[in-house]
């Protein structure tokens, strides 16, 4: 069966941590740059990340995902540097536009923000099988239901993509036009959304009714297929990732 | 869609928790549609606002969590942030549908309104956290540009940035969630509801 995921086989140093400790890192890096709001702080979370990433052997696979947001941060360059707010000293004219130190490093900032966020999850998705990540969490006490539907999610999305292109031929050979002008392209969504909410509607119906004949709602203690043996150094990691964050609120509050 | 039971139940049954999945994977399909048909929407919740239309505010903000946290880790890790923002469209969407106002298209519109007013609100924060106020569409980012050059106010910018965007989106979204809503059979909607009613003769 297909599964959506972006885990690839490797024997790097971050394959090897278990994926608490990488989802740990994760939530960090987004939230104490946050919490501390520096450009220091941005920049040392980026470094690490990055270095991750590399470590991993993840940085190619990295590339689509970063250069997909840059676009977008190209934008914000341009439009910060030109009307930030704060914008006093000009650093650089292109032709009729003045581009100012405060806006450009202000952009910076969001760039390296931003980058370092999709490297910190780069880390966790190249180097974690999902099904991995789910199990580890449900130990960790989540609701094995939760965890039925994560993993679930990630089973339905590629029948979902295989029932787009069964639906598009079937009504376009009823004679659904799907090019053409505006109005024509707007009108071919309804017929082709609506077999495919009804299907999968169905289909949650077959499978409600399946598990719950295989137990799914049974009290009794959940067993584990997998006892995965992880590096007897996670939970130093963790306790160590943990008090990075306590320390960071601690620090925010007293220098308010 | 009308049971007078409590909508903050967190006592799911086997087919409401199985909606999350079908929701997650209805909102993916959509927004493949709108890129396959070239709209210039993102259509990608009308999976959450069907969910909550069909089980309520809790169903509704757990789908659009799912949606983003795994839209987060298969293709863009900043989506992951904007997970408060489907959880605001499916806990507002269901509170509307509970209280009544899927009853008929005017009121769906309005609600598409409301939904696409607080998605905005929800928004506008994290895109100045994250982004500096813009959105990454062009349409939004030309007038948070415009707004900036005449230097308003960094919220009231990457509001109208968001709205401008939001509010077709949100508005066809709901739209047409009604409009699905409408033409699914009974029988299939009643298995999501919580009151287990057998069908009398």
């Amino acid at each position: 069966m297909r599964y959506l995921s972006l885990y690839q086989e490797g024997n790097s140093l971050l394959h090897k941590i278990d994926p608490i400790t990488k989802l740990l890192f994760v939530i960090i890096a987004i939230l104490v740059p946050i919490i501390i709001n520096t450009l220091t702080m941005a920049l040392a979370f980026f470094i690490i990340s990055t270095l991750l990433v590399f470590v991993a052997r993840a940085f190619k696979r990295t590339l689509p995902i970063i250069s997909f947001s840059s676009l977008v941060i190209i934008t914000v360059l341009f439009i910060q540097g030109l009307f930030y707010l704060k914008n006093q000293t000009p650093f650089f004219t292109l032709g009729p536009f003045v581009f100012y130190k405060e806006g450009l490093l202000y952009a910076t900032g969001i760039a390296i923000r931003i980058f370092n966020i999709i490297n910190a999850v780069a880390v966790l998705i190249f180097t974690t099988k999902p099904s991995d990540l789910i199990e580890a969490l449900v130990k960790k006490g989540v609701s094995p239901k939760i965890g039925y539907v994560f993993s679930s999610v990630l089973q339905i999305i590629p029948q979902m993509m295989s029932i787009v292109d069964t639906i598009l031929d079937a009504q376009k050979a009823r004679g659904l036009e799907t090019e053409g002008s505006f109005t024509k392209r707007a009108k071919a969504f309804i017929p082709l959304i609506g077999p495919a909410v009804l299907n999968s509607l169905i289909s949650t119906k077959e499978r409600a009714m399946a598990l719950e004949v295989r137990g799914f709602n049974s009290k009794k203690k959940k067993t584990f297929l997998n006892e995965v043996p992880y590096n007897k150094y996670s939970n130093v990691l963790q306790v160590a990732l943990i008090a990075i964050l306590v320390f960071s609120i601690i620090w925010r509050i007293i220098s308010w | 869609m009308n049971n007078k039971k409590s909508m903050w139940s967190f006592r799911f049954s086997t087919a409401q928790l199985v909606l999350i999945p079908a929701a997650v994977g209805i909102n993916y399909v959509g927004k493949l549609f709108a890129g396959i048909l070239k709209l210039p929407l993102w259509l990608d919740s009308i999976g959450t606002v069907l969910a909550s239309m069909l089980a309520g505010p809790i169903i509704g903000a757990l789908s659009g969590a799912t949606n983003n946290i795994i839209y987060g880790l298969t293709a863009d890790p900043i989506s992951l942030v904007y997970a408060l923002t489907s959880i605001a469209i499916g806990l507002t969407a269901g509170i509307l549908a509970y209280k009544g106002w899927f009853d008929n298209w005017i009121k769906a519109f309005v609600s598409g309104l409301i939904i696409a007013l607080v998605a905005t609100l929800v928004s506008t924060p994290l895109n100045i956290q994250f982004w500096g106020g813009q959105t990454g569409n062009i349409w939004g980012d030309s007038v948070f540009a415009f707004l900036m050059a005449k230097k308003f106010p960094i919220f009231l910018a990457s509001f109208a940035d968001e709205i401008i965007v939001d509010l077709p989106d949100k508005v066809i979204t709901v739209l047409i969630s009604f409009a699905i809503f409408k033409s699914l059979p009974k029988q299939l909607i009643s298995i999501y509801t919580d009151d287990h009613k057998i069908e009398k003769l």
